[in-house]
């Protein structure tokens, strides 16, 4: 039997080796997705073979094994082009990094966290552009997330547990920390944006489930109003998105914020909070992946509004990305909706005005999300388009994420975390401010 | 047990028989999911016999005791109600599926219509049979989505449109359901049907929702799930859906009016002991399905298209349903569904015909033969107003003295009897538009109206009521929940009495070229008032205008912020 204290640094270990043996295939891009996706199968395995050996954290095991679910569905959904080989070796990098921060003990964690956001940080500044001058706010934004986690490992309580505070509401995207979030998923190139949004929520999470009981009320308080006022603006913003990957951004972070405010009422994270979080990243990541289907064919500027009718020319896309629409937006059998039933279900509510606003940004994905996927399949077939559907590596990567979907909004929750742990955080019928 | 689960399964195999398979073997694969679709019906009939006879029967795959496994906790639970809703589906479902077999023949998305309207009919006999609220929920959401597909021919504009108005008002209502549930479960502990009536019966709870506004938990929680049911029946205001979904092939629309549509009134009668608990949500459901069954029959006399004359019938009958429910006759409203759901569908079928033999024959409906009809006989105007007036008044007072009902201490008697008549009436009048060959025959006929009507509803309506509500105190608390102060009460029946009673008299008057003194001003009122009904109410056009300010407001408040979309 393993050493219970060596298995993180096996399972960090593992990838990062993938990332160093993916060099030697450098001058050859399919060899090296390849390897890459066996390295992320590999520190899959790992986690599954491991993970029962853990200590397991208030939020679950369940944000262990999407990692590198997500890290598979990334790759695999990027065609074989020499521009996306950093991306893959980073997607490795980052798998590595993240694995690390959930896994091992609280300082290691928060210096893998600080790496983690430095190297984004670097790597949007490297991918800025003059043409977007807003994206500073995002690298700032991780240039801050990064110095608080570095702050949380260096100082004492309190000051520790704030800055681990605000290092989370950058990971798990809180307004008006958020820009950070935006430019990670519009910026960034190749599979990084897909991964990005899994990985950051997921690790946010882990810090919020540590940081958050011992939250001053006032903090609680200004958190829960701030909640409600990403989910509202997340919610509106995506409605006025043309562009898929910022509609996907702005709809994400309206979700997220719902996360947040059940996060501020409860004061903790609950292994139902992962599920949420994980599979918002998980149906967004395949959101992602099924518009890097489209730009593959039809250019990377491409105008959704220049695409219609894909659902003849492209049957099995379009019954694909019918499914992750449906979970993304929230609705059964997926995840998301599971995760969603879940929170309201099981967490006390501070205001019944609160609760409306969750409800109104749940109800507006409903809108966005299918206003794009209409758009995009329906309508009249465009002569001037060819239509050619999924290849056999973007199918694998868009199934998978259906199946892993439908998976979690079936399985029962105590299969990533004990029943005891689910009780200890069940407050029902708490609600004394609006329940006499 | 086994028979339970049975039907559902029975229907997902069918959908998968007509998904799944080699090319060109499209059409035997149709014909033979028609099989286990019909023994599906058998299977729901088998059913009712088993609950009727042994009681419900409760299937649950999760452990109520643990929290574990309760995001879907997924579980069958049928009783009379249940097995009721599930024949009627199934074999409403029977017809459509064998009908649409040869309808769609050819049409190049076939083989997923077939799939779909399968798949239709497994979310609802899963949706009817529900465990728990949530199961219920779940299923209830996937019909919205279902709705949405059901469109078809997404390629075309209209479709398309009429197929998201669709799925964007339904899933309104499904949120306010959502908030039902959620403020169910927190208030009561459980989503468990018995449980949650126990509770709500057992634990009085005052919501505050504002400083100084508070109100009943159970009025809040049935008033959202009302909402919901007010969605999925196209009650007013969220009744346009219905209308526009007209581009949808015809078979759908026998499906929708006969089975999808029923899912509110099938809600409110699922939820029957907590809906009695409340007297303001069941005044605001009568409110709401009065004045659903006003606009939607104004509304469908002023149609001029089939489908949308159909459509508007259904949203006025779905009013009439309500309304029954809000006079706490909840059985009355499951036997009103289950009759128009039988007829709607055979109508909607035929109406495929009529508009595929109109495309055939461009003259077709004939309008050359219209010749003046002769008017009725003095013997069919007395024979129709003894039937619809006296013998009515004749039962009221025998009732009321010989058998000592206190009819002026009971409602639900009343509102009996008040049907009854109103049907009666209805039924005899529709008579008067006939092509009459000898005036004793349409006096027969008359005669014969009203004594089914009265046997029907006297002995089958009073036997339902008895086969779904065994408990007569039960039936009579709902009756009791329901009450309205007796001077709306009265008032409402007097009212009722003089318009059918003027009604009467108009078209005696009419059909016999008497001149009928309306004063100008009324005369006026109507012809305004047609172009609004004939256009909806221009509810289409509001909607629209609220859509199109909601959405130029999100693009002010996106340009005015410093987003990343400038």
């Amino acid at each position: 039997m393993m050493d219970s204290t060596l298995i993180p640094w096996l399972l960090t270990g593992i990838p990062l080796l993938g990332m160093l043996a993916c060099l030697p295939f450098q001058s050859n891009p399919e060899g090296l997705k390849r390897s890459a996706v066996a390295w992320v199968l590999i520190s899959l395995g790992s986690v599954v073979a491991f993970a029962g050996h853990m200590d397991v954290p208030p939020e679950g095991l369940l944000p262990l094994y999407l990692l590198p679910l997500a890290a598979t569905i990334s790759i695999l959904g990027q065609p074989v082009h020499e521009h996306h080989r950093p991306s893959w070796m980073l997607t490795l990098l980052f798998l590595g990094l993240g694995l690390s921060v959930l896994s091992t003990q609280p300082r290691i964690s928060l210096l893998s966290l600080t790496l983690l956001l430095t190297v984004i940080a670097g790597l949007l500044y490297r991918h800025h552009s003059a043409l977007w001058p807003r994206s500073w706010w995002g690298i700032g934004t991780y240039g801050l997330g990064a110095l608080a986690a570095a702050t949380s490992a260096a100082a004492d309580a309190p000051l520790s547990s704030m800055a681990s505070l605000l290092a989370c509401t950058v990971l798990l995207p809180l307004v008006p920390f958020h820009d950070g979030h935006l430019t990670a998923l519009t910026r960034l190139p190749g599979s990084l944006p897909s991964f990005i949004v899994v990985l950051l929520p997921v690790v946010g999470l882990h810090g919020l489930a540590t940081a958050m009981p011992s939250v001053p009320d006032i903090v609680a308080w200004t958190i829960s109003l701030f909640a409600l006022v990403g989910a509202s603006y997340g919610a509106l913003k995506a409605l006025a998105q043309s562009r898929v990957r910022l509609l996907l951004a702005y709809g994400s972070l309206s979700f997220f914020s719902i996360l947040w405010w059940f996060a501020a009422a409860s004061r903790t994270a609950t292994p139902r909070s992962a599920l949420l979080v994980g599979t918002i990243g998980l149906a967004t990541s395949g959101l992602m992946v099924a518009w890097q289907v489209i730009r593959t064919r039809y250019g990377d500027d491409v105008d959704p509004q220049a695409i219609s009718g894909l659902a003849t020319g492209m049957p099995q896309y379009a019954v694909l990305l019918s499914l992750l629409a449906l979970a993304a937006m929230g609705l059964p059998p997926f995840g998301v909706f599971a995760g969603f039933m879940g929170l309201l279900l099981s967490s006390p509510f501070p205001s019944l005005a609160g609760l409306f606003v969750t409800l109104l940004a749940w109800l507006a994905a409903s809108w966005y999300i299918m206003q794009m996927v209409q758009r995009l399949l329906f309508g009249i077939r465009r002569p001037e388009l060819r239509y050619t559907d999924l290849l056999r590596a973007e199918l694998a990567s868009l199934l998978i994420v259906v199946l892993v979907l439908l998976a979690l909004g079936l399985v029962p929750t105590t299969l990533f975390a004990s029943e005891g742990t689910l009780f200890e955080h069940l407050t029902i019928g708490d609600s004394p401010t609006w329940n006499r | 047990m086994t028979l339970v689960l049975l039907v559902p399964l029975l229907l997902l195999a069918a959908a998968c028989i007509v998904l799944f398979g080699r090319g060109g073997s499209e059409y035997a694969r149709a014909k033979m999911a028609a099989y286990p679709v019909g023994a599906a019906f058998l299977g729901a009939a088998a059913t009712l016999y088993l609950v009727t006879t042994q009681g419900p029967v409760s299937i649950r795959f999760y452990d109520l005791s643990s929290v574990a496994s309760f995001a879907i906790p997924i579980g069958f639970y049928v009783d009379r109600l249940s097995a009721v809703m599930m024949t009627l589906i199934t074999g409403v479902s029977v017809i459509i599926y064998s009908y649409s077999t040869g309808y769609m023949y050819q049409d190049r998305h076939a083989r997923r219509y077939l799939a779909m309207i399968c798949l239709t009919d497994f979310v609802l006999i899963c949706m009817v049979s529900s465990a728990n609220l949530m199961m219920l929920f779940l299923f209830w959401q996937v019909l919205s989505y279902l709705l949405y597909v059901l469109a078809h021919n997404h390629a075309h504009p209209g479709t398309l449109a009429g197929a998201f108005k669709t799925f964007a008002l339904l899933r309104v209502a499904d949120t306010a359901f959502l908030a039902g549930i959620v403020l169910a479960y927190q208030l009561y502990g459980t989503l468990e049907f018995q449980d949650l009536f126990i509770r709500a019966a057992d634990t009085p709870v005052m919501l505050a929702l504002w400083p100084g506004i508070e109100m009943s938990g159970v009025t809040a929680v049935t008033l959202l799930f009302f909402v919901g049911a007010m969605g999925k029946s196209a009650q007013f205001p969220i009744h346009l859906w219905l209308p526009g979904s007209l581009f949808a092939p015809t078979p759908v629309h026998a499906l929708l009016h006969a089975g999808i549509i029923n899912a509110g009134g099938f809600l409110i009668n699922r939820l029957a002991p907590l809906f009695g608990l409340s007297s303001t949500t069941l005044h605001v459901a009568f409110v709401v399905g009065t004045l659903t069954a006003i606009l939607g029959a104004s509304m469908m006399l002023a149609q001029n298209d089939i489908k949308k004359t159909l459509g508007f019938s259904t949203i006025g009958q779905m009013g009439y349903m309500i309304m029954e429910c809000g006079l706490g006759a909840f059985a009355l409203a499951v036997f009103h569904l289950i009759a128009h759901g039988l007829f709607k569908a055979t109508v909607f079928l035929n109406c495929g015909n009529v508009i595929h033999k109109a495309r055939q024959e461009p003259h077709f409906p004939h309008v050359d033969h219209q010749t003046e009809e002769p008017g009725l006989s003095r013997l069919t105007w007395f024979t129709g107003f003894v039937t619809t007036l006296f013998i009515p008044l004749l039962i009221l007072l025998v009732t009321h003295g010989v058998l000592r009902i206190p009819l002026l201490e009971s409602q639900g008697t009343v509102i009996f009897l008040f049907f009854i008549w109103i049907t009666s009436s209805q039924a005899i009048l529709t008579l008067t538009r006939l092509r009459q060959v000898a005036s004793w025959k349409v006096s027969a006929a008359m005669l014969m109206t009203l004594l089914f009507i009265v046997f029907v509803y006297l002995f089958a309506v009073e036997s339902f009521t008895r086969f779904l509500y065994p408990d007569p105190e039960e039936v009579a608390s709902y009756f009791k929940a329901a009450g309205l102060a007796d001077w709306l009460f009265d008032l409402i029946i007097v009212t009722a009495t003089i318009l059918t009673v003027a009604g009467w008299s108009y078209i005696y008057l009419s059909a016999h070229g008497m001149s009928v003194r309306m004063p100008a001003w009324i005369d006026g009122v109507r012809i305004r008032l047609y172009l609004p009904f004939m256009n909806r109410l221009y509810a289409d056009e509001l909607y629209a205008l609220a859509g199109q300010t909601i959405m130029r407001l999100v693009h002010q408040l996106d340009k005015r912020e410093r987003g990343w979309s400038q």
